[in-house]
């Protein structure tokens, strides 16, 4: 270093603050970049979060002001018997559908990692169920659920195998919640193979053929090569599909509203019903909230696993 | 490298101050418009019906006034979401259609228009009393009626024919009785049992008033549904679906009627003038063997449901006298009137003036609507308007009492049901 090399960078340290040289720091310009989305996410996620749980501790009828009730609208949640009712349709309806997706689409992907023609079509027309817009393919279902106009029942009658209209699928309690769940699982099912499809064509190649020579057959590869190493994105995919699944509410809205009798009433429908079209703000608040502990425990679960030290 | 890098940073700033002061910006620039009203209105089943106001209303109100009005059409079903929005937040449209007891429910928010109804109705031959069910709030009007939307019976002429009935069975229990033979004949009847919007609350309110039973006193207080009539009224619903329909009704939502009976799957359901207008322009064939009738008589009288459409003036708007001024333009004879023919009848007047107006004798069939105005209640009828009522709409407590029974719970156990929920939600209120 020599003299006057040095001057230059005084000189230019003089201007004790500098705008431009502030924002150049790392801390600065770091927390610069990262404040929109934290920003972002306070307005849109955390407010009406918070805002949610402050409705849901009042008497809040809509365009009136609110009384502090405390835990009196979730109090009046648990003596309602239609809340249970919803509480237990939304868990099986999470549970099976969730279950039919992971093995469904764990069974496409594995056929989609296959070599065969027309691989890139078929790949890409798997994925239509997910980008249809749900309304739109849901009047699709409405159709096909109807036993009137239902191929399905158009397929049964004709072969004989059962009795003109045949079943009747959204007015049965059972049948709506079976149907549901297939039209939920048809919706989901794109997702999940891709997703699994993704991680499958990361598994080296090398790892098969040393299973092969050390005499596995086809399961062995799959059970002691693919599987374990699938597992994080199986387990990744799997929490996501259940919070969408839990909180899922167009389809339901669209082809039962929660019909027959509540028998397919989930948290979304109901909290929106009672917030919405009942006008009881607190109340409606107060049922959707009650999704938050068991999501909470999904989403703890799913940070520990990421967080845990692969080995 | 760096330098490049620096700039491309501060693009990255003064774009983002400039999206936020675009957004600061935006509403302040909407709010400098011109003059001019919006009115936000549910898309209507009858398409010329909001054209009409779009191309001549709001156009002779312009020329008149100077006035500028704006018809935002809003999808079926999305009404009530967007009217919450609008009062939560105070802004938005200046006047809304409205129905059902929302006059009530937002009746902080809405102007009072008890001046404007009475001109009105003086002008245009006297409001219907029951429309002021619907929009009289502690003495005041806080919406001016301006249609029912019926829901009546929609029936086969050539199938009852064939079953032997010329006209449509005046009781319940005639209707079931030719319900029995219809079936028989593969020709069942279709009323909505699932949670709908209103093809299921249209009939069974009127069949649960038709015996004599109510959810609660006219004192909104006491619940009243433990009764032996509403015992015999689900009883007869229980019959009337086993040996008239099929399991399928229980999950049909407002759509499925309509289309079974259009499909001929069915010889009659509970509806609105939809169906016949439908088939008329659809299926001319079908619809010269269409008709419509009042619901039947029970042992305690003939009902129907309220179902009106109403419009209100939102207390955010600017200048509210411009809002009134508009909408008693709107609802003297000539306006009102041109856009009631349009319409055909399928918003039934609540003034006295057009109970003889040309439009129903463009199809009498449609004449039952008008008939069926003066027995027509909103749901949780006898008791005044309440919270309770719409949240107990929202819980389809009365449908689903008689959707279980008809899936084979016992009467006993489904009032008990019905009785529990009403409880809790009129105690709440």
């Amino acid at each position: 270093m020599t003299a006057p090399s040095l001057a230059p960078a005084l000189t230019h340290r003089r201007p004790a603050f500098s705008f431009g040289r502030w924002l150049e720091r790392g801390g600065v310009f770091s927390w610069l970049m990262v404040l929109p989305p934290v920003a972002f996410l306070a307005a849109l996620v955390g407010y009406p979060f918070f805002y949610g749980i402050w409705l849901s501790l009042q008497d809040r009828p809509v365009a009136k002001a609110g009384v502090f009730v405390g835990l009196a609208n979730y109090i009046g949640a648990w003596h309602d018997p239609v809340f249970w009712q919803v509480v237990v349709n939304t868990f099986v309806y999470t549970a099976v559908a969730t279950l039919l997706k992971m093995v469904g689409g764990l069974g496409l992907a594995l056929v989609m990692n296959q070599d065969f023609r027309f691989k890139n079509l078929t790949r890409a027309l798997l994925l239509l169920p997910f980008i249809v817009p749900t309304v739109l393919s849901t009047v699709a279902w409405q159709w096909i659920l109807d036993p009137a106009f239902s191929v399905v029942n158009w397929v049964l009658v004709a072969s004989g195998l059962i009795n003109s209209p045949g079943p009747s699928w959204l007015g049965n309690p059972y049948l709506a919640m079976a149907s549901l769940i297939v039209v939920n699982t048809w919706r989901g099912l794109p997702f999940y193979a891709i997703t699994l499809l993704a991680g499958l064509q990361t598994i080296s190649p090398e790892l098969y053929e040393a299973a092969t020579i050390d005499g596995a057959g086809t399961w062995q590869r799959f059970r002691y090569v693919t599987l374990p190493l699938l597992m994080p994105v199986i387990f990744i995919v799997t929490m996501f599909s259940v919070i969408f699944t839990f909180a899922d509410f167009q389809l339901i809205y669209v082809l039962t509203h929660g019909g027959p009798a509540n028998a397919t009433h989930v948290f979304a429908t109901y909290a929106f019903d009672i917030a919405m079209v009942g006008g009881q703000f607190g109340q409606g608040a107060a049922v959707a909230l009650t999704m938050v502990p068991p999501l909470a425990l999904i989403i703890l679960a799913m940070a520990i696993y990421m967080r845990a030290p692969k080995t | 490298m760096n330098g490049r890098f620096r700039q491309s940073r501060r693009d990255v700033l003064k774009l983002t101050a400039y999206g936020a002061a675009g957004a600061l910006l935006g509403p302040a620039v909407a709010r400098a418009a011109p003059k001019s009203l919006t009115m936000m209105h549910e898309s209507s089943f009858i398409p010329p019906y909001d054209a009409y106001f779009k191309n001549d209303l709001a156009k002779a109100y312009e020329k008149a006034t100077g006035i500028k009005v704006n018809y935002e059409v809003v999808s079926v079903g999305s009404l009530l979401t967007r009217v919450t929005t609008a009062a939560e937040n105070s802004t938005g449209a200046d006047l809304t259609a409205i129905g059902f007891n929302w006059a009530f429910l937002f009746d902080d928010k809405f102007v009072d228009v008890t001046d404007i109804a009475a001109e009105i109705g003086k002008e245009s031959g006297g409001w219907y009393e029951t429309a002021q069910e619907a929009v009289v709030v502690n003495g005041k009007w806080k919406a001016i009626p301006f249609g029912n939307i019926g829901q009546l019976m929609n029936w086969r002429t050539d199938w009852f024919k064939q079953a032997g009935y010329e006209k449509f069975p005046d009781t319940w229990d005639e209707l079931l009785e030719a319900g029995v033979k219809l079936k028989k004949a593969g020709h069942p009847f279709g009323f909505e049992l699932g949670h709908g919007f209103g093809d299921n609350h249209g009939w069974l309110y009127p069949l649960l008033w038709s015996y004599g039973a109510r959810e609660v006193e006219a004192d909104g207080k006491t619940i009243v549904i433990d009764s032996d009539e509403t015992a015999r009224a689900v009883d007869f619903c229980r019959r009337f679906f086993k040996e008239t329909m099929f399991e399928d009704v229980l999950g049909w939502t407002d759509v499925n009627n309509n289309k079974a009976f259009l499909s001929e799957q069915i010889s009659c359901t509970n509806n609105a003038e939809s169906i016949l207008w439908a088939a008329k322009k659809d299926f001319p064939e079908m619809a010269k063997v269409i008709d419509q009738s009042e619901n039947p008589k029970g042992p305690k009288g003939r009902f129907h449901m309220l179902n009106p459409l109403c419009h209100s003036i939102f207390t955010h708007t600017e200048d509210k006298q411009a809002a009134k001024d508009f909408l008693r333009w709107l609802m003297a004879p000539k306006q009102c009137g041109a856009w009631l023919d349009i319409a055909v009848s399928y918003y039934q007047p609540f003034l006295h003036a057009y109970d003889d107006a040309p439009f129903w004798k463009v199809e009498p069939r449609n004449l039952p609507y008008r008939d069926a105005l003066k027995t027509s209640h909103l749901p949780g009828w006898p008791a005044p308007l309440s919270r309770a009522q719409s949240e107990s709409v929202a819980k389809y407590v009365v449908v689903d009492m008689f959707a279980k029974a008809c899936a084979g719970k016992s009467t006993k156990e489904v009032i008990a049901d019905a009785n529990t929920q009403l409880k809790q939600i009129y105690r709440a209120s």
